[in-house]
């Protein structure tokens, strides 16, 4: 059986959610405050990065990147609302693609588990 | 096999630029290390990066060597840069200075040897330590000088400087930087440029190039200013929008009564509801251009086809 980053369609299925995703999570006014005066491109690079972890692509990923990236937005007041706030954008992003449920499930799992991290828990 | 500045870097079998870099001590930074985050972005100045290794990076970015050194497995001598070294300083001899408005000139001069994209921008060096960055406006191919459009600011270093120089003068000049020029455009594809100020200098120069390169689709072009004189190529491209059937010249004046902040921005942002496939530029300042990038982006444009360049003020 294929992994599931190969079933979701690797890099091109990144490609396709990316700016989605991101106009998604700057469009809710739960978290768009999180954003404001972000560069655009940069983060772009940055959700992408994400992306391909929470696919279960080819990632480095350590928690300390996570943790230093999100410090300051948890001085701000980052908290657990704002993480299911991102995971819930980041289920629709996949529905809109026509993603079944069961790798939704598993994406939304593999996002979820970099929650300590993103808190600097 | 590989260089980084002037230095030779060794490179073992089946490692990555990267990881070379960081045995021999030089400090890249890195995050993802997959090819993704763009942290450990470097630039190719001799040589050809593998293909592999520029995947996610605009056409732009691919035309100057950009590449990723986390997933790049050189099968070629390469020698490269940090992102935003502007190289060696040359000289350069002041040809014409002119006013183009009550607080705006132009500056043209004359760099043997300076290779640049029209829209990309140099380092302008007046004395040692009076470095300021402007946007070319001059064509490669038609000028033989660099021209850049300056904005006087009252108690500026660069413009007291300037206001001191007359042609025959020297001083040095590095770069050229940015990515904000025409490549990666379809010929058809809609043009939508939008800048205010002297931003018009890079819009100006993308546009010149996009003529240049027989560009069909319809061009349009936004220039705001705060007062009539602000519109410095007013006439220009007004002559230019009669004798070019596709190029759509759009003077702003700003206009503080208007309802949406009658300024360029809120004015393209109104005239331009449909812009899903523009190809689209944005120079000025700062806010001008954050608020156009993620307005459009929110529109549904592709961060690919948006190139910006924002100006920051220095002293």
């Amino acid at each position: 059986m294929p992994n599931l980053y190969e079933r979701l369609g690797g890099e091109n299925a990144v490609n396709a959610a990316v700016e989605l995703f991101y106009r998604k999570v700057l469009a809710d006014g739960r978290i768009a405050q999180f954003f404001d005066g972000v560069d655009i491109d940069q983060q772009i690079a940055k959700q992408k990065s994400f992306l391909t972890m929470a696919f279960g692509g080819p990632n480095n990923y350590t928690g300390a990147d996570m943790r230093n990236a999100h410090k300051r937005l948890v001085a701000k007041g980052l908290n657990d609302s704002h993480v299911d706030a991102v995971i819930e954008n980041l289920n629709y992003t996949l529905r809109d693609l026509g993603v079944p449920e069961k790798e939704v499930k598993e994406v939304a799992a593999i996002a979820n588990s970099v929650r300590d991290d993103v808190l600097n828990r | 096999m590989l260089q980084f500045e002037d230095r030779s870097v060794e490179l073992r079998l089946g490692e990555t630029v990267l990881e070379a870099l960081e045995r021999a001590g030089i400090d890249a930074p890195s995050s993802c290390r997959s090819g993704n985050c763009q942290t450990c972005l470097h630039r190719v100045v001799e040589g050809v990066p593998p293909p592999e290794s520029q995947v996610g990076l605009t056409k732009g970015q691919k035309a100057l060597g950009f590449f990723l050194p986390c997933v790049c497995l050189p099968t070629s001598p390469l020698r490269i840069t940090r992102p935003d070294d502007v190289g060696a300083r040359r000289d350069a001899v002041i040809r014409a200075i002119d006013p183009l408005a009550p607080d705006v000139i132009r500056l043209r001069v004359d760099a043997d040897d300076f290779a640049y994209r029209p829209g990309q921008f140099l380092e302008l060096v007046a004395d040692g330590d009076l470095r300021r960055h402007y946007s070319l406006a001059s064509h490669p191919e038609d000028d033989p000088f660099l021209e850049m459009h300056i904005r006087l600011h009252e108690n500026g270093r660069m413009s007291r400087r300037l206001g001191e120089f007359k042609p025959g003068d020297r001083l040095h000049v590095a770069g050229p930087s940015g990515t904000c020029f025409y490549e990666g455009v379809h010929q058809d594809q809609r043009l939508l440029l939008i800048g205010a100020g002297t931003g018009l200098a890079p819009l100006y120069g993308v546009l010149r190039d996009a003529l240049k390169r027989g560009h069909l689709g319809p061009i349009r072009l936004y220039h705001g200013a705060r007062s009539r004189d602000g519109l410095y190529l007013d006439e220009e491209l007004k002559a230019l929008s009669r004798t070019r059937a596709h190029v759509d010249y759009r003077p702003c004046l700003l206009d503080p009564d208007a309802p949406a902040g009658g300024d360029v921005a809120a004015t393209a942002l109104h005239g331009e509801q449909d812009v899903k496939d523009s190809a689209i530029f944005l120079c000025g300042g700062e806010n001008l251009v954050k608020r156009l990038k993620r307005d459009f982006f929110m529109r549904g444009v592709s961060m690919k086809n948006i190139r910006s360049d924002a100006f920051t003020p220095s002293g």
